[in-house]
């Protein structure tokens, strides 16, 4: 299901210090713009929508009804709710690059809105573009604690607004931003009327109003994390041992974020347009239209099929009902680094299956995280799921500089490999660095040390962004971007600063060294270039002497003119060794060569 | 890609084979042929052409072999000639896999591995294989030991893995000795084992000598698949101008491949097509050459022409780029995404090799792992990896797993386990969330007695579950019935070997050990499953409360009293006004009143429906009401409401052809609430399946 949400801006209550009288306003929209873009990649298929209020204009023309805004007075629909298209975004990033121009759209309403008629407003929205979605936020962002002090009317049927909205699944996420002219911010006056919380919730933070100037960076990720709704991957059992076991849900808090995948086009139209690819498949000897019930699955064995029944294809990959179930505990150390097949999945006790979960997982949990073990389990995820074998490993709250929860409680599922899975490492002579090279190098490690460990979002993705930011500029008809952003690239300035000097005296050592290698590849290609460059006079013999290991044997083939002589492997070896492509047939591969020795 | 094998199967089909074996209540003959099956099945199941196959027999009936005419090769036939062995083969050979009718002919045992090696010779000729001769016998046949010298030395030269197994042949190391044995078998048993450790003189372990019982017994054990290592990343100088290294990277986890069945003999036909409102059906068909490629940029779609679409990617080169370096004790173990990789250095390439080599070792020494950007390929999209250093007496390696970009972290936060937090902020130290101190002591003492690292009992190794001992329970499985259908294709499926459940629960002689605090623990903890029918049920008529913990009921009720309680539902907020109609009665009369307003409601809105417009809406509806309904224990209510709105859509009273509108409401699951999911309904599975689909 798709997790709708909608911004919802205070137009211009209050006085705003600084020079731009609506300052505020543009920090949430551009925390909006910000949100808006993240989504668009991370969740393409999510609807947001931007409506402002107290503001003096009014519009309200959402499509599913409610007309040019009767009855919604000093309410203003920028954006409709819906998945956001390019002309919305555009319509956005120009409000915030040029406020001056749209500063009678920002112009506050001389009167106090009625907050009632505000969040039936948006009920509205809801229910008509949104219908029949799981999850629905509203986040409001605003600097008026009270807007219905003297009026205690309008301020119950607020109230009740609020709760047909909280009956309509929405969840109101408030942002107060400190207004100076009222000496702070209370949300018991008016807000903690209208705000419904579970008593297990935790996503809430302590709500403490921005003070100052907003911090956009932290509205962005503020929103950015509640507005993704919590989905569990699995409900499960957890068994502890015969007879313990407890409920928990699993997550996935790691999943490679990849590009949306393209699609085809049809541009003849007068908008660009999707084509829907329809497969039909055909008997292979009469190309007639198979019906799906008519397929049957078969294994290929000995040059024939092997046919099971339906029946038979589902006993053979049933191993049981779902449950995580531990055989046992072992040390943290025992899930090597290289004990790894795919991201792990997060679990944490669910008491609805199972009441008293919480309490038993807790104690594992202790357990586990002071004698650093990890327990050891059969897991079959979900039903029908292939088994695997996990390491149940304990995490422990992290929280960050904000106090915002990074890394949660709970136990983190490692898939260990099956012995199946486990290749052979590759033939490889060990040559084995000296003391004086090694030292060095710890030189350079020490320095370069960074001693929070990894931090995942100090790190974006620069392909996806990239692509995301090209088609961003053809979408919305910007100027192409000439230069990515970068930040998995090494700091070289940053580096050389600390650690430059180190660097440069381990390079030192290892040219040292390499002079006193055997190293036949480099040597060849000395004495190849010195035969091309005099020419003449270099006796062969002498070279091929002085060679060893394979590059000799393909110097030689050269010079003879029989490079296609060698065998693949050998051509192989001799690319490789120089670093040079090795794919291809063995035309290639000898062209490639020569090409090389050719100059 | 695997090395290239020929195998040559002897099978010994001498009449006494025909013997049953009190306790196995099989033939002989079949005892042996349990093995060879399952191991021509194995090697079927790969469907390589470069793995082949060839079976002889001898003390058969007839005679034919390429050694007809000399002396000393009666009754030994080539059954199969080297090939890939595919089923009709295998049919064949069922046939002639049969003991001999006639007693006590020729057909002499080394004799037909002469035959077998003969085969080999021809058909490997000097090329690279693996070649092997499998021979099963009960050793009561003639086994003439004259000239077996040559056949050794032969055997030797061609590098040839010779395994005899014989049917209760004695071997102290497995543990069986056969009782009463027949005194020629005895000898021949001796002179086969001299002949077969003749082959693993002069350095070369070529011979095994063995019973039959231990290689049925392995057969259990899952084979693995052998991988040649191979490089992913052609080796490629690192732009990182000072830590330089040509490596090479490989995979050193990888997960496998599960055999997936296919179709059988179908082909795919594509089709393109547009939403087009004004096309039958509302949609066109397109022609492929009318298509460009293109993204969704939120709604708005972005065609890229093919030529155009390089902009869009990333240009990188290939490199490994080291970022900086991690404390081992700050990572943390949950962020590896992948599976593992080996870098090691290139080949030939010394220097690059001490370049890493100091590396591993300094990593090693001050316990840490690398960061590092890498692109295997040109414009292939950087990842971030971790570098571990893997230093053994004879390897050196880094093992490379990827991390997680700041977009791959889903930020889902979860309470704290110490402690509980109430609504008004307090910090509890108690509650029924929280461990009782008794409760903690019992999980340690469990957990520490659940120790697995010393528990395998009788390996090599004292730590239970390794990777090394853990199978793919399902890809085994698989390959199982898979050669077992074909070998037996009229009998029902064997259950699945003992090894591939072996880790599906914890180890008797922990878990005896641990019995007792294992008891109390379940006790102290006090879980009590829930019953799924009784589950919503409870919190039913709980007043939602919001934060300041404000009563809005009262509130309602005090500031208008006027307000008639009965107010209809009205289509512009029917599901808050439904929610608080449940809320402010106990009637069972008001409920039904409630149903039949709603019902007004959902017909109102599918009548003004623009096409599905409104569909969404209905059905959201709808889903509120079955909910609440089963909640307050009148199903009833809502199942009339269903068949009501049913006969409306079908009549076609809703402003024409509505059963789109139904057929929105079967893919939501909305049907009528069934004896499952109440006890006060009559409604059963197929009667609500008839009315959701008749």
């Amino acid at each position: 299901m798709l997790a709708p949400q909608e911004l919802d801006d205070d137009g211009g209550q209050g006085r705003k210090k600084g020079s731009t009288p609506a300052s505020a306003v543009l920090t949430a929209l551009q925390c909006a713009y910000g949100v808006l873009q993240s989504r668009i990649i991370s969740n393409p298929n999510d609807m947001m929508g931007i409506l402002f209020f107290g503001t003096e204009a009014t519009k309200f023309d959402t499509a599913g009804g409610g007309g040019t805004g009767g009855g919604y007075e000093h309410c203003y629909l920028l954006l409709d709710l819906d998945i956001p298209d390019a002309e919305g975004i555009k319509g956005l990033k120009g409000i915030i690059e040029d406020p001056e121009e749209f500063g009678s759209l920002l112009k506050p309403a001389k009167e106090q809105v009625s907050m009632a008629n505000v969040l039936f407003a948006v009920n509205q929205i809801f229910t008509t573009k949104a219908a029949n979605f799981q999850s629905r936020r509203l986040f409001i962002v605003t600097d008026e604690d009270d807007p219905h002090s003297t009026d205690k009317a309008l301020k119950n049927s607020s109230i009740t607004r609020a709760r047909d909205l909280y009956d309509l699944g929405v969840r109101i996420d408030p942002f107060f931003i400190y207004n100076p002219a009222k000496g702070g911010f209370d949300s018991s006056k008016f807000y903690d009327d209208i705000v419904y919380r579970s008593p297990t919730d935790e996503e809430d933070d302590s709500q403490t109003a921005v003070s100052g100037r907003i911090r956009l960076k932290q509205m962005v990720s503020s929103i950015k994390s509640k507005s993704t709704p919590k989905r569990a991957l699995f409900t499960n059992k957890l068994e502890l041992g015969p007879g313990l076991v407890i409920g928990v849900k699993g997550y996935l808090l790691f999943k490679r974020q990849e590009k949306a995948r393209s699609h085809y086009v049809y541009t003849s139209g007068e908008k660009a347009k999707i084509v829907k690819g329809v497969t039909t498949q055909l008997a292979e000897e009469t190309a007639k239209v198979v019906d799906k019930a008519e397929i049957r699955k078969a294994y290929k064995f000995g040059g024939e099929q092997i046919l099971f029944t339906p029946e038979e294809m589902k006993a053979m990959r049933n191993f049981g009902e779902p449950v995580i179930r531990i055989i046992g505990f072992k040390p943290a150390s025992a899930v090597r680094f290289d004990m790894n097949v795919k991201p792990a999945n997060f679990i944490y006790s669910d008491e609805t299956g199972y009441v008293g979960s919480t309490r038993v997982f807790a104690a594992l949990h202790a357990k586990l995280v002071r004698d650093e073990k990890v327990g050891i389990a059969w897991c079959i995820p979900r039903k029908n799921a292939a088994p695997q074998i996990v390491a149940i490993l304990p995490s422990v709250e992290e929280l960050g500089d904000d106090g915002v929860q990074i890394i949660p409680p709970g136990f983190f599922l490692i898939y260990l490999p099956f012995a199946d899975d486990v290749r052979q490492n590759p033939e490889n002579k060990l040559v084995r660095a000296p003391a004086a090279l090694i030292d060095r190098m710890r030189a350079v490690v020490k320095q370069l040390h960074m001693p929070r460990g990894y931090v995942p979002d100090k790190y974006s993705n620069p392909s996806l962004q990239w692509h995301y930011r090209i088609l961003q500029a053809i979408a919305l008809d910007e100027d192409m971007p000439a230069q990515p952003t970068d930040t998995t690239l090494p700091k070289y300035k940053l580096i050389d600063k600390h650690a430059g000097t180190y660097c440069r005296e381990w390079g030192e050592e290892l040219e040292k060294l390499a002079r006193n290698l055997a190293t036949p590849a480099a040597k060849t290609s000395a004495a190849k270039r010195s035969t091309l460059v005099k020419g003449e006079g270099v006796p062969r013999k002498k070279v091929k002497a002085e060679d060893g290991g394979e590059g000799d044997e393909v110097m030689a083939a050269w010079r003879g003119g029989g490079v296609a002589r060698l065998t693949v492997a050998k051509l192989r070896a001799w690319l490789e060794g120089r670093g040079l492509d090795t794919s291809g047939r063995k035309v290639d591969l000898v062209e490639r060569v020569e090409g090389v020795l050719d100059g | 890609m695997a090395d290239k094998q020929a195998t040559v199967y002897v099978i010994d089909l001498g009449s006494t084979l025909s013997r049953v074996h009190p306790l196995r209540g099989e033939s002989d003959l079949d005892y042996a042929l349990t093995y060879i099956w399952d191991k021509i099945a194995a090697t079927m199941s790969t469907g390589r052409k470069t793995d082949v196959i060839g079976v002889v027999g001898f003390r058969t009936e007839n005679t034919d072999n390429t050694m007809a005419t000399a002396d000393g090769y009666e009754n030994i036939c080539v059954l199969a000639p080297i090939a890939q062995f595919l089923m009709d083969h295998m049919r064949d050979l069922k046939r002639v896999l049969v003991p001999s009718r006639r007693k006590g002919r020729g057909g002499d045992g080394f004799s037909a591995v002469c035959i077998a090696v003969d085969m080999i010779m021809r058909y490997c000729r000097k090329l690279k294989y693996i070649r092997n001769v499998m021979l099963v016998t009960d050793g009561r046949g003639e086994w003439d030991d004259e000239g077996c010298e040559e056949i050794v030395g032969q055997i030797r030269e061609e590098g040839i893995n010779l395994t005899v197994l014989g049917v209760d042949f004695d071997d102290e190391e497995y543990g069986f000795i056969e009782e009463g044995k027949d005194p020629k078998k005895a000898r021949n048993e001796k002179v086969i084992k001299k002949m077969v450790e003749g082959c693993n003189e002069g350095g070369q372990e070529l011979g095994i000598f063995g019973t039959l019982a231990e290689a049925i017994y392995e057969l259990g054990k899952p084979r693995l698949k052998k991988v040649r290592p191979e490089r992913m990343i052609p080796p490629s100088p690192s732009t990182s101008s000072d830590i330089l290294a040509l490596l090479s990277q490989n995979p050193s986890v990888r997960v496998h491949i599960l055999p997936r069945p296919k179709s059988r003999a179908l082909a795919n036909a594509r089709a393109y097509q547009i939403e087009d409102d004004a096309a039958a059906g509302g949609m066109m068909d397109i022609e492929k050459e009318q298509m460009e490629k293109g993204y969704n940029y939120g709604r708005t779609v972005v065609p890229i022409s093919a030529t155009d679409e390089a902009i869009t990617i990333l240009e990188t080169e290939p490199g490994l780029q080291i970022v900086g370096f991690v404390p081992v004790e700050k990572y943390r173990r949950y962020f590896s995404m992948s599976t593992a990789n080996v870098i090691v250095g290139a080949r030939d390439n010394p220097k690059a090799a001490v370049a890493l080599s100091s590396l591993i070792h300094a990593l090693f020494e001050l316990e840490s792992y690398a960061l590092a950007r890498l692109v295997t390929k040109k414009n292939v999209a950087p990842v971030l990896v971790l570098l571990a250093p893997f230093i053994d007496a004879d390897y050196e390696c880094l093992i490379d797993v990827q991390v997680p970009f700041t977009e791959d972290v889903r930020h889902y936060r979860f309470p704290p386990l110490d402690k509980v937090r109430t609504i008004s902020g307090k910090v509890l130290e108690k509650h029924r969330f929280l461990p009782t101190p008794d409760m903690e002591k019992l999980v340690s003492e469990y957990v520490d007695k659940m120790d697995l690292m010393a528990a395998n009992d009788g390996g090599d190794e004292p730590e239970y579950a390794t990777v090394d001992e853990t199978f793919s329970p399902i890809l085994h499985r698989i390959n199982q019935v898979v050669r077992w259908r074909a070998v037996h294709p009229d009998e029902p499926l064997p259950p699945a070997p003992e090894i591939l459940t072996k880790y599906d629960h914890p180890p008797e002689n922990l878990l005896e050990a641990a019995a007792d605090t294992l008891k109390k623990l379940i006790e102290a903890s006090d879980v009590k499953k829930v019953d799924p029918k009784v589950a919503g049920r409870k919190r039913a008529r709980d007043q939602p409360v919001p934060k300041s913990g404000l009563d809005v009921e009262a509130l309602l009720t005090s500031a208008a009293p006027s307000a008639p309680k009965k107010a209809k539902i009205s289509s512009t907020n029917p599901i808050p006004d439904f929610k608080n109609k449940l809320r402010t009665t106990e009637d069972l009369s008001d409920l039904e009143e409630a149903g039949k307003e709603m019902l007004a409601v959902l017909k109102e809105l599918i009548k003004y429906s623009l096409a599905d417009a409104n569909y969404g809406r209905v059905c959201e509806i709808l889903k509120v009401m079955r909910d609440e309904y089963i909640e307050y224990d009148e199903p009833g209510v809502y199942n009339k409401v269903l068949q009501g709105l049913k006969k409306a859509i079908v009549s076609g009273e809703l402003d024409g052809n509505r059963m789109e509108c139904w057929d929105e409401i079967r893919y939501n699951k909305l049907g009528l609430i069934t004896k499952g999911e109440s006890e006060r309904v009559e409604v059963d599975d197929a009667e609500a399946r008839k009315f959701l689909w008749g």
